[in-house]
Parts: structure tokens; C-alpha cells; sequence
């Protein structure tokens, strides 16, 4: 394992919310007197290294910095100390409807979304037909995306981020949407995108039966803090007995 | 500086796109469509007009083409600093899943609202000749007043952008003060007629809304020079005041997300 280059180092990372920040006016004008701000320390001092390749799932309960740190390392927000560094990979955050605008087709979304996630309108055009073949939503592509059902929505959506494909994934438990149908197709396809050589994947799960299936490594978060990180057969039979 | 350019570069086409999709997603539902572009200052000018023109008494010659010049230049202003204060939490749903540099956001905002000032500057067109008021070689002038006001603008979006996220009530301070503006700006009467002497050319200079207004009026109606040593004044303010603002955007960017 040491021989691998790594994909993304975490290195003492640690993530604050300030809770009182947005406010009104009048909060401000009292804020000057007393200053004290009140910090939440959402991750604290984390570090691991993913190498290329790799699958890395994250769990831990509600509230444990997952979310937070996936967002991190997709560079949505910076870390207030400590650094990530994806060694030049493209990464995409796997989430649904990125940028969608409700009163358009689902054909321009499809482009819109894909801007947004770094791609260049002819790469979008290219894959253009892959995607909507694999949404299976046939004639509706062309009508506002507002007209569809709740299924056929998440449908699209999966679609883009699934046929759009970026070196690092990152994905925030989002592997089931649609009918039976299109689920098993949607975890095929992930399963099959994950299971790419070359592609270096973190998931945010609390389904025990897909990190076990899917992953390499899991790391558990308990508030801001390592408990685990190892392989699923060492890690998972801990952390079902500490959940229950 | 540099980051901005190629921030500007890497990612303009998607601010053009997002641009015309949410001029297109604005009409989709409408009957009239892209026309309510071309009927909605239309009819507010000939409000004003006759506000302003019958019950005023104003006696400006053309004073159609007067106060729509005036509108066109103020309503791009204007939406565009009203709609930067949310411009963050509008966007929310993208602010919070994928990284784009905040400052496309506002451009974005800006090819949707200069794209609408187009079909103005199309009625504004069709006045002139209506009017049959000659067009001079002071018309060269206007890109360089169309420059002032848009880095103007963009200096503006930049601050009211960022502190927008962090004090909520801004939007009725800004409402407030736009409101200020555009009564002191001269969109239907003539700052240099209507208050002559100090007073006049102070407020006239001062308030670059107001320099910009009664530029391109002088363009395209007196067939006069504008203030050419004002507007470049205030381009270089605003050049200045816009990097003080990019540089507090990318200072903060980051943590706009956490707040929203």
C-alpha cells in the first residue's frame, strides 16, 4: 500500500462554524460590545491519505462531520486549519440537481449541471445522448423540469453526475433514487464507476451493507474525531455493536 | 487580480449560459414572452412621462427619449444592486454543493440584466429616429460611459454580495438608498437645469449614477461632449473600489457557505 501515490491528503484538518454570524443589523451594533462568538468545532484535527484507486467510506451518526469534511475535500469551504491536497485531480461532489431551474428543459439543465461541475459545453454535448438514455425519461427531456415527477427529477440528476465522470467522486448517501428499476440500475452503475481503476472514491454512508460491499477503507467519525480507520471487516462489526 | 482573470476565464461561458437559461426560465410561463422586455419600460416611461411631463410641466425637448435613456441606465443599475444583496442564499442550492468563485455569480447576474437593457437601447434607437434627432460622432463616447457603469456596478455587487450574507436586513437599507438615488440621478428632470449652481453640478458629479445619466444623454440627444474627465475619475474609483471587493470575496469565500 505504501507505494501507491495518493489521491486526496487530509492533514490535521479542522473545521469551524461560528453559530452567530448572520444576523441583523441590530445583532451587529450588540455584537460590539460583546464579541463572544460561540465556535463548533464540526471536525477536529483530522488526517488520512486516500490512494488512487481507492474506495473510502465515511460514516459515524448524524452529526459527526461527515458531511462537513466531504465538502472539504470538494473545496466547497476551506479548512480553518490544516490542509487537503488532491494532488491536481478533477473531483466532483456527487449530489442531486445541481443548478437545476425548474421552468427549463431538461435538455439545457442537463448542460447547465454540467457546467457547474467543470465541464466544458462540447464534453456535455458528447455525452448528451448517454445521459439522457440512461435517465430512461424519453420524451419528457424536452419538456420543463417542473413537470416531472419526484422520480423522474432525481432520475435525471443521478444521471448527469453518473455519466459526467470526474477522477475523485464523492458521494453523500444518494445511491437510491427511483423505482426499483432504476435503483438497481443506479447501484449498478455506481458500483461500476467505483469499481474503475483508476478512480478514487470517498462515500458518506450509514447503509452498513454498502460500505461493506463497496469499500476499501472505512473511516469512522464520532464528533470531529477518528475513532477507526481500517478495513470494513476490523471497522464494521465495531461500530454495528457501538450503534446499537 | 490574476485569479480573477482567470477565475473570469475558466468560467464566463457558464455566466453566460446561466444568464440566458434564467432569461429564458423568466418568460417560459408568460404569455407575451420576451415582449414584456420591450412593454415594461416602455409603459413605465410613458408613466413618468406624463406624470412628470403633463401634471410637472417639464419642459425638456424630446422628453420621451429623455426619461427612457434615464431609465434604461438606471433599471441595469438597479436590479443588478438589488439582486446581488440574495444573490447568495437565492443561489444556495449550487453555493452549498459544487465550488465556483462567487464573483460569477454576479456576472452572471449582469449579462442577464445588460441583456435586457439591449432591447431598451433598441426602443431608445427607434426614438431617436422617430424623434428625428440627428445623430452626432459624440455616440463614439458611449462604450466608454457603458465601462464607467458597469465597473461601478460591479463594484457595488461586490460589497453588498459579501456583507448581504452576513446582515440580513441590508436589503432594506439598499431599497432605501437606491430609492435616494434615483430621485438625486435626474431620470426625469434635468439635474443642470433644475438646480443650477453649486449645488447642481455638485450633485450631477458627485453621484456617478447621475454623471453616467446626463453622459449618455449628452451623447445621444444634445450631441454634446460628455465629462470626460469625470467619468474617468470615476472609472478609476471604481476599478479601485471593485478590487477592494474581489479581494474581500475571495478573502471570504469559503466561508459564505458555513453562514447561508
Amino acid at each position: 500500500m505504501e507505494e501507491q501515490k495518493s489521491a486526496i491528503s487530509v492533514r490535521n484538518v479542522c473545521i469551524d462554524y461560528r453559530t452567530i454570524t448572520a444576523g441583523s443589523i441590530k445583532q451587529n451594533f450588540f455584537k460590539i460590545k460583546k464579541v463572544k462568538q460561540e465556535i463548533f468545532h464540526a471536525v477536529k484535527n483530522v488526517s488520512f491519505e486516500v490512494p488512487e484507486g481507492q474506495i473510502l467510506g465515511i460514516t459515524g451518526k448524524n452529526g459527526s462531520g461527515k458531511s462537513t469534511m466531504l465538502r472539504a475535500i470538494a473545496g466547497i469551504f476551506s479548512a480553518d486549519s490544516g490542509e487537503i491536497d488532491l494532488h491536481g485531480h478533477s473531483i466532483s461532489l456527487l449530489s442531486i440537481g445541481v443548478g437545476f431551474d425548474k421552468e427549463l428543459s431538461g435538455r439545457e439543465n442537463i448542460i447547465l449541471s454540467g457546467m457547474l461541475l467543470g465541464f466544458t459545453r462540447k464534453e456535455i454535448m458528447a455525452k448528451m445522448q448517454d445521459i439522457i438514455e440512461f435517465a430512461g425519461i424519453d420524451d419528457f427531456i424536452d419538456k420543463p423540469v417542473r413537470t416531472y415527477s419526484s422520480g423522474m427529477y432525481s432520475k435525471l440528476a443521478f444521471s448527469i453526475t453518473a455519466i459526467l465522470e470526474t477522477e475523485i467522486m464523492l458521494i453523500d448517501e444518494v445511491l437510491s433514487v427511483g423505482d426499483q428499476k432504476f435503483k438497481k440500475k443506479s447501484f449498478g452503475k455506481m458500483q461500476e464507476l467505483i469499481s474503475k481503476k483508476d478512480r478514487t472514491v470517498v462515500i458518506v454512508s450509514h447503509s452498513i451493507s454498502t460500505l461493506n460491499a463497496l469499500c476499501d477503507q472505512i473511516l469512522w467519525l464520532h464528533d470531529g474525531e477518528i475513532v477507526m480507520l481500517d478495513k470494513p471487516e476490523v471497522v464494521m462489526p465495531v461500530y454495528e455493536d457501538f450503534m446499537r | 487580480m490574476l485569479r480573477f482573470w482567470k477565475d473570469l476565464k475558466g468560467h464566463y461561458r457558464y455566466a453566460i449560459f446561466s444568464a440566458k437559461a434564467s432569461l429564458k426560465s423568466e418568460v417560459a410561463s408568460s404569455y407575451l414572452n420576451w415582449i414584456w422586455w420591450i412593454l415594461e419600460p416602455f409603459c413605465f416611461m410613458l408613466i413618468y412621462a406624463f406624470i412628470f411631463g403633463t401634471v410637472f410641466n417639464a419642459k425638456e425637448p424630446h422628453f420621451g427619449v429623455f426619461i427612457f435613456i434615464g431609465l434604461t441606465a438606471w433599471n441595469f443599475f438597479s436590479r443588478c444592486v438589488t439582486q446581488s444583496v440574495k444573490i447568495l442564499r437565492a443561489n444556495k442550492s449550487i453555493v452549498t454543493k459544487v465550488y465556483i468563485p462567487k464573483f460569477v455569480l454576479l456576472i452572471s447576474r449582469m449579462f442577464f440584466n445588460g441583456y435586457k437593457m439591449l432591447f431598451s437601447l433598441g426602443i431608445i434607437a427607434v426614438m431617436l429616429i422617430f424623434y428625428r434627432i440627428p445623430v452626432s460622432i459624440n455616440v463614439i463616447y458611449i462604450p466608454l460611459v457603458f465601462v464607467v457603469q458597469c465597473v461601478f456596478t460591479f463594484a457595488c455587487m461586490t460589497f453588498l454580495m459579501h456583507y448581504g450574507v452576513f446582515i440580513q436586513d441590508l436589503e432594506n437599507v439598499t431599497d432605501i438608498v437606491l430609492r435616494m438615488l434615483m430621485y438625486l440621478s435626474g431620470i426625469f428632470y434635468n439635474l443642470e437645469t433644475r438646480m443650477p449652481g453649486r449645488t447642481g453640478t455638485i450633485l450631477a458629479k458627485i453621484n456617478p449614477m447621475a454623471l453616467i445619466l446626463t453622459s449618455y444623454r449628452k451623447c445621444l440627444i444634445y450631441a454634446q461632449t460628455p465629462d470626460i474627465k469625470w467619468l474617468v475619475i470615476w472609472l478609476l474609483v471604481s476599478v479601485v473600489f471593485a478590487s477592494l471587493g474581489m479581494r474581500i470575496i475571495y478573502k471570504n469565500e469559503n466561508s459564505y457557505v458555513k453562514v447561508i
